[in-house]
């Protein structure tokens, strides 16, 4: 089997809202993929889907081209992080992989590797009533490591992270997808998923929004803009743009430059006397290239108010 | 799609530009056998939470505390005042009627024609008033009998030994025949004398060749019941029964021709413990003879088991209820707990195979309760025994009562039964409303408050509660046989449930089948 996630014409309404409308997607191995969009967009609603708690209305949602029900050890195939406060409170954290690994026949030795793989060897021996919420991240990440699966689903795992925590599990992630498994991680901030994910699935109201790997995005959003910081700055404006550039206010005595390459808008600002500070090449943050994206969204936009809640 | 960044860390088999499509495969392999490890791991699930294990404990220890504060409230001092009558396999009976008899040595027959019952002072007869013939080895109370007899309301029947009961027709015969022929007894009815239908051939325990047969007259006392919340009396008025015999004919060897009147089970007039006069004091029967072979009898008294003495099983197991409450609670939070945190998300994705979660989850939940409402009963019981002897429960009015003998047994496992019972029927019911509040509560108001209503309600109405309703389980608890033959107000506040003991269970058991089975359709077409 491959290790893919396929989602395909997914269709789920809960009464009057509809909280996936025709999402179609592939989650690829070997690398991590994030799923985002903000609060009520339908990633958890498509997150069940996938691991066979919800019935989809119409569409489908494939493991490895089979549905989750039909996996014999589903552990062993997808590991998955849905709520990290899905505990009870009395049972301690190695006693709630304890009956994880029962199910699956796997033996306690396993529980103890990925307990020490997620740094929860000693709060794991104290009831998870009082761990934090990093904890629970963790013990939750253990729980979805348990199977040693190829196909992993993690909503949200960066909440309630500290920065080292969040260091931590970018590392994880890239570490598991170099061994060749299938990442989906949501977020409703783009930001978390800085520097870890390699392809993007935006989806706001139900719908997809871009499929797109993180690569391209950054190419597209960045173009071939300079930034420009100068204390002359309509002077420098009515220069470049007369010389065939495009040119935009960021600041005070901040531009960006389109059409013009770098050398010559230095070549331009030095042979007219212009002083100036900086000229660079203007590279797009995930979060400016996710804003420039939603921008054309109408839908997106109004997904926000539309709110999913279960 | 290719990916942008090339993964930093890659094992040295993987060429640098190896492809996405390369999956991964889990280094594991599971145990063998789905089921088993589902088991395994709902029983992880049980044991590791403290507390649950604290509320089994509990719940056991509570059923033999309460049971044995419900023994040592009980206190009986009949001892000694009442004459204990013992059928010849040990029951308690009544054995008081008139009886008109001769002597009837080996082989014989005795026939008559009843030709009407009529009751005290012109007033209707009871019910289960009787006249008829018998065959008896002696006028002793309690000794060997056959008899057939008419009655008022529940026509002609055969009846043995006390606790035996054969239906004959349920109108129109009037003539009665009793054969004996070794140790078989049959009998037969006619409407006309002549043409005879035979009822039922039957050994009674222990008759000796020189018996007494004739004709007998009996009836149970008029009683009449008052019951509001809170109090019941019943009243017992004093009835007697006359019937007019005709044709009566005594076939085989007779050592006496003439016949003997006796009012078997009477007191002795001179006992000092009986009341002078009133209803308390027997009437004594009477015969008179109306012509050749025509008798009028006049008679009191029931020749039946009697069903009025306590229920010394049932008064051991009175802490059971509150067992229940604990096991509910427990049955019912085994799956909503895991409702209430999401839990059952996890669960789900772990097997997904949802009915045989549920299937591992009431052989989970059943096994623990049933072993610990074991336990509780098996020591309950014995501690409660000893108490009820020392309170007055003793013999000869009550049996002495071990563990591993009658129907103790029985109600020590059904009682571990109906505690475990209800622990699933919580869990079905935890499954369907997915909160323990709600759960625990619908359980509760179907097992508990039916009993408390039952005390209230007035008798029909109660017992149909005790018939309808789970709360007909603790029919398991019951010692006493309840015969259909004898009228017996079956007071709730007395112990006593209208059904029989594994019926009553089954009801219980019903009731579970059907919440599983709502409970498995609605996980399976419902999102977890």
């Amino acid at each position: 089997m491959d290790a893919t996630i396929e989602v395909r014409d997914l269709r789920k309404r809960f009464g009057q809202t509809v909280a996936v409308d025709g999402l179609s997607f592939t989650v690829e191995p070997g690398q991590v993929t994030g799923f985002v969009g903000p609060n009520g967009a339908g990633k958890s609603t498509t997150m069940r889907t996938v691991l066979g708690l919800d019935a989809p209305d119409a569409g489908h949602a494939h493991i490895g081209g089979r549905p989750y029900h039909a996996l014999r050890t589903p552990l062993l195939e997808v590991g998955a992080l849905l709520d990290a406060a899905a505990l009870h409170p009395a049972r301690r954290g190695r006693d709630h992989l304890r009956w994880l690994a029962h199910s699956h026949g796997l033996p306690m030795r396993r529980v103890d590797e990925v307990l020490e793989q997620v740094g929860m060897e000693q709060p794991a021996r104290r009831r998870a009533g009082g761990y934090s919420l990093g904890m629970r991240q963790r013990l939750g990440i253990a729980a979805a490591l348990l199977g040693d699966p190829p196909v992993l689903l993690l909503d949200e795992p960066v909440n309630g992270l500290d920065p080292e925590g969040i260091q931590w599990i970018r590392g994880l992630l890239r570490r598991l997808a170099a061994e060749g498994r299938a990442i989906l991680v949501s977020s409703h901030l783009m930001s978390e998923l800085e520097d870890t994910a390699d392809h993007l699935v935006v989806i706001g109201r139900g719908r997809l929004i871009a499929d797109t790997a993180v690569a391209d995005l950054l190419a597209a959003a960045t173009g071939d803009r300079v930034a420009l910081r100068t204390s002359a700055r309509t002077e420098a404006m009515e220069l470049l743009a007369h010389k065939g550039g495009t040119v935009a206010v960021t600041g005070r005595d901040t531009l960006t430059v389109t059409g013009l390459p770098p050398e010559r808008i230095v070549a331009l600002l030095t042979e007219a006397g212009i002083a100036f500070a900086e000229v660079g090449s203007h590279r797009a943050t995930l979060e400016e290239a996710y804003m420039e994206l939603t921008r054309d969204s109408t839908e997106f936009v109004s997904a926000v108010d539309g709110e999913v809640t279960r | 799609m290719t990916s942008s960044s090339t993964p930093p860390s890659l094992t040295p088999s993987t060429p640098p530009e190896r492809t996405p499509s390369t999956p991964y495969r889990s280094q594991l392999h599971p145990g063998r056998d789905g089921f088993v490890r589902l088991l395994r791991a709902e029983w992880s699930k049980f044991w590791t939470v403290r507390s649950w294990l604290l509320v089994l404990v509990l719940a056991a220890a509570a059923t033999v505390v309460i049971s044995q504060l419900g023994a040592s409230g009980s206190v009986n001092d009949s001892n000694g005042r009442v004459r204990i009558v013992s059928a010849p396999d040990g029951t308690r009976v009544d054995d008081t009627f008139r009886f008109v008899h001769r002597p009837l040595t080996g082989n014989g027959s005795v026939t008559v024609q009843v030709s009407g019952i009529e009751g005290r002072e012109g007033r209707s007869p009871e019910p289960w008033a009787k006249a008829g013939v018998m065959v008896k080895s002696s006028t002793k109370p309690g000794s060997s009998y056959v008899a057939l007899m008419v009655t008022p309301d529940h026509g002609v029947r055969m009846q043995w030994d006390f606790t035996h009961d054969e239906q004959g027709s349920s109108s129109g015969a009037r003539w009665l025949r009793l054969t004996r022929s070794g140790q078989e007894l049959t009998g037969y009815e006619s409407p006309d004398g002549r043409e005879w239908t035979k009822i039922a051939t039957v050994r009674p325990a222990d008759l000796p060749k020189a018996a007494r047969a004739g004709l007998f007259v009996a009836t149970p006392p008029h009683t009449t019941l008052r019951r509001s919340f809170g109090g019941t009396s019943a009243t017992a008025g004093i009835a007697t029964a006359t019937a007019d015999f005709d044709h009566v004919e005594l076939r085989g060897s007779a050592a006496d021709p003439s016949w003997t009147s006796t009012d078997v089970g009477a007191p002795d007039p001179d006992d000092p413990d009986l009341p002078a006069s009133g209803p308390a004091r027997p009437i004594p029967g009477s015969t008179k003879v109306t012509g050749a072979g025509a008798f009028t009898v006049t008679g009191q008294g029931d020749i039946a088991p009697d069903q009025t003495a306590g229920d010394t099983v049932q008064m051991s197991f009175q802490g059971v209820w509150v067992g229940v409450l604990f096991m509910v609670a427990l049955g019912a939070l085994f799956i909503t707990a895991e409702y209430k945190r999401g839990m059952i998300r996890t669960t789900f994705t772990a097997s997904p195979r949802r009915e045989q979660v549920l299937a591992a989850k009431v052989l989970v939940i059943g096994g623990v309760t049933f072993a610990a409402g074991l336990v509780a009963a098996a020591v309950a019981f014995p501690l409660a025994q000893d108490t009820l002897r020392s309170n007055g429960f003793k013999p000869p009015a009550f049996p002495d009562l071990s563990l591993l003998e009658g129907a103790a047994p029985r109600a020590v496992v059904g009682s571990a039964l109906l505690l475990s019972l209800v622990a699933v029927l919580a869990l079905a019911v935890g499954a369907l409303l997915r909160s323990s509040a709600g759960a625990i509560t619908a359980v509760v108001v179907l097992v508990i408050l039916p009993q408390i209503l039952a005390f209230a309600l007035p008798l029909p109405a109660a017992e149909w509660l005790l018939r309808l309703t789970p709360a007909a389980a603790f029919a398991i608890q019951q010692g006493v046989t309840h015969y259909p033959q004898v009228d017996h107000n079956c007071l709730p506040e007395s112990g006593c449930y209208p059904m029989t003991p594994w019926n009553g269970l089954a009801v219980l058991g019903a009731y579970v089948a059907v919440a599983l089975a709502l409970a498995v359709w609605r996980l399976r077409r419902r999102d977890a």
